[in-house]
């Protein structure tokens, strides 16, 4: 059956009700064109191992990192999930993952890791394959083509706010665009505006040649529109309210006073797409935790992002406006899954990323690593040192999140990405087979885990499952040309 | 094209502005029109000259005259955990002071100690001990024009270094990358090639890391040391990947296997023939442009880098930039203005081009340390915090794509155009009855000839102000709608041009009266503010 259904003048009229993106938008209240995405950067390279714990592993979890180990009885608990765990002082983020709201998607990287800060994070903010380059930021690709001719035909009635907006000074490579930054930086919106409105007009005649008239070209566009933008932002800043309590700052530029100001522009009104901020002091080389393994540098780095997460969830909730945003957490690399002797940890390779929001329908993506058949090596070499595999190129999540978050079409998230990236069904009650193989096998599903009691699960032309044990799940549909194969007498329970 | 030839034609003010801009954090007036008719060969051996002057200053004292201690030196003093804090400041207080005070002797020496501030990183946060912090500037001032193979011994057994790259616990049962790793990535090698490919592996990190084991750092109130300790020394063979030509630097035990080890390190990355080209990249980058195109690669990066290289110049680093300094490159008019000045480019020029007086640093500390806090927190505001920087790849204007665009978006024009407000409208004072910032009355003053013979010299017109506080203010002349808009609509406010003569007349008449003091002052500062606003202002 077709659904005939248009949002935000994007036809989609050829997708059938039962498929995720439709499901997705039926299931929630904000217009796919309201919808806000913010990013958070944990700058440094985030030890996922101690931040995610591995609870069914906990004993190989402990050899690997004794003197940095968060003890067995002290990690926090998940509700429904006896396998994983959060580092002690993520108290925040557990209860948000505990209300649903809060997914893990399992060691992220890409296929070939860098492990230079400098790459690694540009690669991150790029979306290129890792012997790849690109000028432009993987989100300002997907400002760029929802917002044609930025920034020549902008501010407009239809959009008189910034693209994207980052808290801080130094502009993300994520958002750069062909010609000028997507995004709009600043520090505190009504300073912003303060600075920015004495500015004046600006004299625009007679560039100079070469580069010299390519930086004056771009400072100008800069200045003009930062002054055209100061305004909006300041009304924005005004009209909207912090109804959370959050934490005290500590420092300048911290996490949470940022999270603090993009929620109080995005309940005053303000369009922007996405909202860019940033954490530092991940680098975690050495002495990353204190007298006891649970506090130090990275618990207290921790305490932050899930204090700060939280609050600004909390804030949306009690703003109304918790079905608009969607967050996310991302890192250069991992760690190494072995600790150094110094109680630190050197530059590794996979990492979970969070995602936050009401608008998640998955709170799982992927598997815990497993700490035999997941390393790289599979055995210690000399050094002891081991690595984390991929599960999940982070590209699948920036696709997912352009197509079911922001109602992207498939085929223009492919050209922005560089690539087709199967889905992870993170905004999607069913998973899909991404191969043929046996049931269990993780490496079957879209979601990189085997479905379970919540989930309703295609088959998809082509794939042949085999299933060789009693399963329960929501629903399940063969696609033509698929096949579930039972070995024996097996039982499929379906719940919906 | 000529590219490493020798630039012969006499310094204009437009090219010796630009020699001073980039060799110097940026002229005085006075400075350009002293080396305005000097060939470039001579001019850049005045400023390698001018490298004796200040060479071995005086070190820092404590600039705050509400302690017990203020006025006198620190660093000899034993170590104060409670003036920790302070004490790193005013270290960088010393140093922006340096680059600010230049006695009419511009040297090269700063702002190369910058460049290798920004190549490697000793954070002050990081470290916290200022001795250690300054030990390091030391070394970078002292050595950074010398031998780069013995400047990178010296900086991998620095104690700072050693604190800020974890070398001081690399020991042989628990290696620890992190120097290893940026010794290759960013300090010596280049992670890759100018073609993107990779130019050693990671097995050559780990082994890289094998060798450097053993080093640490000894402190305690009264001294602090690095040094080699045998028994932390990882004394198996080392085995590097094709990169390197499969070397095998020898494992060894005794004591001075450190030091013969880290030499055969050295001489190995530098034999590596990217190593070379790395540096003199980011030389190019850092002096003529960020943008290095193939051409530029293959006619000035490959023969800079062979000539750093050869066995008669032996990687000494001066030679280099003195070649790069007088170059027919450096001097194309498509390099003039083309990088986006820097927080130091910016703040430091600022107070340097309008001839801001520099208070003495030992005998004037107090105003000395109020005229470094503007300098030193406008630049700090704009993201760049000398010898605190908080990554190991230095300020990403010097290494990510856009290169000097990353200094600007619409948070950091707000900022620097605040910054321009505070001096352009000068109200902080420095010291009793002297505020930082331009007096725009005593500078036109100045320009009047005759200034009390009202009756016999016709008073000056707005273009010859206009002249005389634009000049060599940009990297390129203004066009003459650029003048016309700022004398006509900025400076007079669509007034009559002649109106600014009048007005000078009844300054003459009556100098004493707020009202025509007023009046002259405020056109200055009205054009001079919109002109340091404009893009032009901001690129060098």
């Amino acid at each position: 059956m077709l659904l005939p259904l248009t949002l935000s003048g994007m036809g989609i009229s050829s997708l059938a009700d039962d498929s995720p993106l439709v499901k997705s938008i039926l299931d929630t209240n904000a217009a796919v064109g309201d919808r806000c995405l913010v990013v958070i950067y944990l700058n440094g390279g985030n030890d996922g191992l101690n931040t995610v714990i591995p609870l069914d592993q906990y004993s190989k979890y402990y050899n690997l990192r004794s003197n940095i180990a968060i003890p067995e009885n002290q990690v926090l608990k998940l509700s429904g999930n006896a396998e994983t765990g959060f580092h002690p002082v993520m108290t925040g983020m557990k209860a948000l993952y505990d209300e649903g709201k809060l997914g893990i998607i399992h060691s992220v990287s890409y296929p070939n890791p860098n492990q230079s800060h400098v790459r690694s994070t540009d690669i991150w903010m790029t979306g290129v394959d890792a012997n790849k380059y690109s000028e432009t930021g993987w989100a300002a690709r997907y400002l760029e083509g929802r917002f044609p001719n930025y920034p020549a035909n902008y501010p407009s009635p239809a959009m008189p706010d910034p693209l994207a907006i980052q808290i801080g000074y130094v502009d993300a490579v994520a958002l750069k665009g062909r010609v000028q930054p997507v995004s709009i930086s600043f520090e505190d919106p009504s300073k912003f505006h303060q600075m920015m409105g004495t500015l004046g007009s600006v004299e625009s005649s007679g560039l100079p040649c070469c580069d010299a008239g390519d930086l004056v070209s771009f400072i100008k566009q800069q200045q003009i529109l930062s002054i055209g933008y100061s305004a909006q932002i300041k009304k924005a800043a005004d009209a909207g309210q912090n109804l959370a309590a959050y934490p005290t700052p500590v420092g300048v530029n911290d996490l949470s006073e940022q999270l603090k100001i993009v929620a109080r522009l995005i309940h005053g009104g303000l369009q922007s797409k996405i909202y860019f901020v940033e954490m530092g002091g991940f680098d975690t080389h050495a002495a990353q935790v204190g007298t006891s393994t649970t506090d130090g540098p990275h618990a207290l780095l921790l305490k932050k992002l899930s204090e700060g997460i939280s609050a600004f969830q909390n804030d949306l909730k009690l703003q109304g406006i918790e079905d608009k945003v969607v967050g996310m957490t991302f890192s250069d690399f991992g760690r190494r899954a072995n600790s150094n002797l110094s109680k630190g940890t050197d530059h590794g390779v996979a990492a979970p990323m969070f995602v936050f929001g009401t608008g998640i329908k998955r709170q799982l993506v992927g598997t815990n690593p497993d700490l035999t058949n997941d390393m790289e090596p599979l055995v210690p070499n000399s050094s002891k040192s081991q690595d984390i595999k991929m599960q999940i190129d982070f590209r699948r999540i920036y696709s997912d999140i352009l197509n079911d978050w922001f109602g992207n079409s498939k085929s223009a998230t492919d050209a922005m990405l560089f690539g087709n990236y199967r889905t992870t069904s993170l905004f999607s009650d069913t998973i899909e087979t991404v191969s043929s193989g046996s049931w269990p096998d993780r490496a079957v599903w879209s979601s990189n885990r085997m479905p379970g009691p919540k989930d309703y699960v295609k088959i998809n032309t082509g794939h042949k499952v085999t299933l060789g044990q009693n399963i329960t799940i929501k629903n399940i549909q063969v696609e033509s040309g698929a096949e579930l194969k039972f070995l024996g007498k097996i039982s499929v329970t379906r719940t919906g | 094209m000529p590219y490493l030839d020798t630039y012969t034609v006499p310094l204009t003010a437009h090219t010796a502005a630009h020699l001073l801009r980039r060799a110097t954090m940026g002229p005085t007036r006075q400075e350009i029109v002293d080396f305005t008719g000097l060939t470039p060969a001579q001019a850049v051996a005045r400023l390698s000259a001018n490298v004796s002057f200040t060479a071995s200053p005086p070190p820092p004292i404590d600039y705050d005259e509400t302690q017990p201690t203020a006025g006198q030196q620190f660093l000899n003093l034993p170590y104060s955990t409670q003036r920790r804090v302070a004490f790193n400041i005013f270290l960088r207080y010393w140093w922006v002071g340096l680059m600010c005070e230049q006695n009419g002797n511009p040297s090269i020496l700063e702002k190369l100690t910058a460049f290798w501030q920004n190549h490697f990183i000793v954070g002050q946060g990081t470290i916290g001990d200022y001795r250690i912090s300054y030990k390091f500037l030391t070394l970078l001032r002292s050595k950074g024009l010398g031998s780069f193979r013995n400047l990178m011994i010296e900086i991998t057994k620095d104690p700072g270094m050693l604190l800020f790259q974890n070398g001081n616990v690399n020991q042989k049962v628990s290696p620890n990358e992190n120097y290893a790793r940026e010794l290759q990535e960013l300090f010596v090698v280049g992670e890759k090639n100018f073609a993107g490919q990779k130019n050693y592996t990671e097995d050559d990190v780990k082994e890289a890391a094998r060798v450097l084991t053993g080093w640490q750092v000894f402190s305690d109130v009264n001294t602090f040391s690095s040094g080699f300790t045998a028994a932390r020394h990882d004394t198996a063979n080392k085995t590097f990947s094709s990169y390197y030509n499969n070397t095998v630097i020898q494992g060894r035990f005794d004591a001075s296997a450190g030091d013969s080890e880290l030499a055969e390190l050295i001489d190995m990355l530098l034999r590596h023939s990217e190593s070379s080209k790395h540096i003199c990249r980011k030389l190019y980058r850092w002096y003529v442009n960020p943008n290095v195109t193939q051409e530029i690669e293959n006619n000035v990066i490959s023969p800079l880098a062979s000539f750093f290289a050869s066995p008669a110049n032996n990687f000494a680093i001066q030679p280099v930039l003195e070649k790069l300094l007088s170059s027919e490159i450096f001097y194309q008019e498509s390099n003039v203005g083309a990088i986006i000045k820097s927080p130091t480019e910016f703040a430091i020029g600022m107070v340097r081009f309008f001839g801001q007086e520099i208070p003495d640093k030992t005998t004037d500390y107090v105003a000395f340390r109020k005229m470094m806090e503007f300098v030193h927190w406008n630049m700090a505001g704009l993201q760049l915090d000398l010898l605190n920087q908080p990554l190991v790849f230095g300020s990403i204007a010097y290494y990510q794509t856009g290169y000097s665009k990353n200094w600007i978006n619409g948070n950091a024009l707000g900022i620097r155009g605040v910054q321009i407000d505070k001096f352009v409208h000068p109200y902080i004072e420095y010291k009793p009855g002297k505020l930082i910032g331009i007096d725009f009355l005593a500078w036109i003053k100045s320009l009047q000839p005759n200034f009390s013979d009202v009756a016999n010299t016709p008073s000056i017109t707005c273009e010859l102000v206009f002249e005389e506080l634009s000049k060599n203010l940009f990297a390129f002349d203004l066009t003459a709608p650029q003048k016309n808009f700022l004398i006509d609509t900025i400076m007079m406010k669509s007034l009559p041009r002649s109106t600014f003569t009048r007005e000078m007349t009844n300054l003459r008449n009556d100098p004493n009266n707020i009202n025509n003091k007023n009046a002259v002052m405020w056109r200055g500062g009205l054009v001079m503010r919109y002109m340091m606003r404009m893009a032009e202002y901001h690129i060098f």
